[in-house]
């Protein structure tokens, strides 16, 4: 069990780990929430289901995935928006987690939306996702049945 | 018309499977990749033609705040129905789930709240016997 005040703590300091301007270390979080380094990991991982050093680099990758796709910043303008001070490091990292470089993945997002009639992923979040899915199914299908049905 | 599937959504599919599956004990149903993310849906393994529960990501800012905003709140975002509501408590405790209210009799359904890793606050509920 969880007591409503502990609660309330985890839930700010997961909104300071989000905050790229934040430049607080996981030490001084814990501090802020008022428990121990060691007691802050272990509730906010029990909590969130990730350490919030992960949770932290998390919400940056997916700020940094956001500035990529809407805006027009620059591959270290965006590094740097998203609270890193290196640009090979922040590049390793996003390749790493996303399968491709900052800049692959601009190119990849924008040549996707500019297909006709594709619904940008950045729509994703909703039950339209399914559409995709299937569509995608039934292609993948569809060679086959072909096929069978001639 | 019938009510066959729902949805919740998550922040990060892969951590919402391991915790959908591995801890609650549902059994996933579909996976297809679209895009950088997946269609990705699980089924009770106790009703595997029940409702299925699409985990979706919450990759829409307005679906991110809302979320959020729930969760901050107390407010849980769905609902799963247990034989025994103690020895679910029991058992996801023992696994390290967060309960932010225990077991509690609510007139003649007993019901609990706890966290499902992925931004959620999940009510676990006891059905009126009989």
């Amino acid at each position: 069990m969880i007591q409503a005040t502990a609660f309330s703590r985890l839930c700010r300091a997961r909104d300071t780990l989000r905050d790229v301007d934040s430049s607080l270390s996981i030490d001084q979080v814990a501090r802020e929430a008022e428990v121990s380094p060691f007691y802050f990991i272990r509730q906010f991982q029990a909590l969130f289901g990730e350490t919030p050093h992960q949770y932290r680099i998390r919400a940056r990758l997916e700020l940094a995935k956001d500035l990529l796709e809407s805006s027009d910043c620059s591959v270290t303008a965006v590094c740097m928006e998203v609270g890193f001070s290196s640009l090979g490091s922040f590049s390793d990292l996003f390749a790493r987690r996303i399968g491709v470089s900052p800049s692959v993945y601009r190119r990849q997002f924008r040549s996707r939306v500019a297909l006709p009639g594709f619904v940008p992923a950045m729509e994703i979040g909703c039950l339209s996702l399914m559409a995709g899915a299937f569509a995608i199914l039934e292609k993948q299908v569809a060679p086959l049945s072909g096929r069978l049905g001639a | 018309m019938k009510i066959k599937l729902t949805s919740i959504m998550v922040d990060d599919q892969d951590k919402a499977l391991k915790f959908y599956t591995e801890v609650l004990g549902f059994v996933k149903k579909m996976e297809i990749p679209v895009g950088q993310y997946r269609w990705l849906t699980v089924v009770s393994a106790e009703g595997p033609s029940d409702v299925e529960l699409s985990l979706e990501p919450n990759a829409n800012p307005a679906g991110k705040a809302f979320q959020d905003a729930m969760f901050k709140q107390g407010i849980p975002i769905a609902a799963f129905e247990a034989d025994n509501l103690d020895e679910e408590f029991k058992r996801l405790k023992e696994l390290g789930v967060v309960f932010t209210q225990p077991p509690t009799q609510a007139g003649p359904v007993a019901i609990a709240i706890c966290a499902d890793t992925c931004g959620n606050l999940i009510q676990l509920y006891q059905p009126p016997q009989g």
